[in-house]
């Protein structure tokens, strides 16, 4: 093999390992900066300036045009109380009280990251569309099965849920690791 | 000497890939903001959003309660000017990200106390502030001159959707003089 034939091997070969590094540094790999509470994550940096390199492309993936944390409070779930990976087959149970914010949602999206394809259009329950119960709590149900009230749909494939807190209560800006937050309990599979 | 000659190649071999990844990460925020801009439409001029369902997939995790409309902006050919009435009863916020993806700017309905949004955009000069009150305005300096300004209606009762579209479609986003930034006239 002559060095040149050599040469354009190194640059394909570093070139692929390169761009195959970055796919699961930023892509696939966790971002730094994460929080956890009870189920939902979430994480400090998103909506932020500044931040080393790495930082700031994993903001630009998983966070593209989020607000900053003072503004809004992303949370995610992929995973029910039990800790147990969310099935698109299976029927969840939200439960709990408004969490300390001006406006909440919950929104089902499928691992594209876009919303979950259902004729309803039952994408999502907020603290202005969930029916509250006589004390105050509420429950949304989140299955493949549609549900009397506060439903949000799945389409028996695989998915994760965000949490939304608009203006959130000061004490969540402070410690989002130990905000009320509704559990996701898991009520049946087919 | 044969086995010295293939570690320099493979020695090589993890220099490009270390330099590709390198390269790679420190453009990637830069060429997804690009890409999103892009999606937008044209720059200078105010996009709105429809609402948010199953086939939208413009940005990444949308929320269907919300309504969007943006404004790329290229502050190479001027100052632009924001103007945007502020929905009565209900969350609103206008944002603006540069092309880093940094959020470098963000007020809502509360903060702007019901009085309705006069924003001018100015490219920014080192060491000066972010935002401040010019004769009544609020002058925002962008850190990069391309970018994206964001607002954010929520529907908070959908027998209001009609309304709050309405209010929002008033909105204005527009190079001062009328210019815009994105193609050149022939007169």
């Amino acid at each position: 093999m002559n060095v040149f034939w050599k040469a354009l091997a190194a640059l394909v070969i570093g070139t692929v390992l390169g761009l195959g590094l970055t796919w699961f540094a930023i892509f696939r790999g966790a971002m730094p900066g994460g929080v956890s509470d009870g189920s939902w994550k979430t994480n400090l940096l998103i909506g932020s300036a500044g931040g080393d390199m790495a930082t700031r492309a994993s903001v630009a993936v998983h966070g593209l045009l989020a607000l900053n944390r003072s503004e809004t409070v992303y949370y995610t779930a992929g995973t029910d109380s039990a800790g147990d990976k969310l099935d698109g087959a299976c029927t969840y149970r939200i439960a709990g009280r408004d969490p300390a914010t001006r406006w909440w949602s919950i929104t089902a999206y499928a691992s594209d990251d876009y919303l979950i394809p259902n004729p309803a259009h039952r994408y999502s329950v907020s603290k202005t569309s969930v029916v509250h119960e006589a004390d105050g709590t509420f429950a949304a149900i989140v299955s493949p099965k549609a549900a009397a009230r506060n439903w949000i749909a799945t389409a028996g494939k695989p998915y994760s849920l965000t949490l939304r807190l608009y203006n959130p209560d000061p004490s969540v800006v402070r410690d989002p690791a130990h905000a009320a937050l509704p559990s996701i309990t898991k009520e049946g599979c087919p | 000497m044969k086995a010295l000659e293939w570690i320099g190649w493979i020695v090589l071999t993890l220099v490009i890939a270390f330099v590709v990844h390198v390269a790679s990460v420190r453009y990637l925020p830069h060429a997804i903001m690009h890409i999103a801009m892009d999606k937008m439409g044209a720059v200078n001029e105010i996009h709105h959003g429809r609402r948010v369902d199953e086939a939208s997939r413009g940005v990444v995790r949308p929320s269907p309660d919300l309504l969007y409309s943006s404004c790329p902006f290229d502050l190479s050919k001027g100052t632009l000017e924001v103007k945007a009435p502020v929905p009565p009863g209900t969350y609103w916020s206008v944002s603006a990200f540069d092309t880093e993806t940094n959020n470098f700017f963000a007020l809502n309905d509360r903060q702007i106390g019901g009085q309705p949004l006069e924003l001018i955009l100015l490219p920014t000069h080192g060491g000066q502030e972010p935002a401040m009150h010019i004769a009544g305005q609020l002058v925002v300096r962008a850190p990069t001159e391309r970018g994206l300004i964001l607002f954010r209606t929520l529907i908070n009762d959908d027998r209001n959707f009609a309304t709050i579209d309405a209010i929002r479609r008033q909105a204005t986003c527009a190079l001062q003089g009328g210019a815009r930034g994105g193609t050149s006239s022939g007169g």
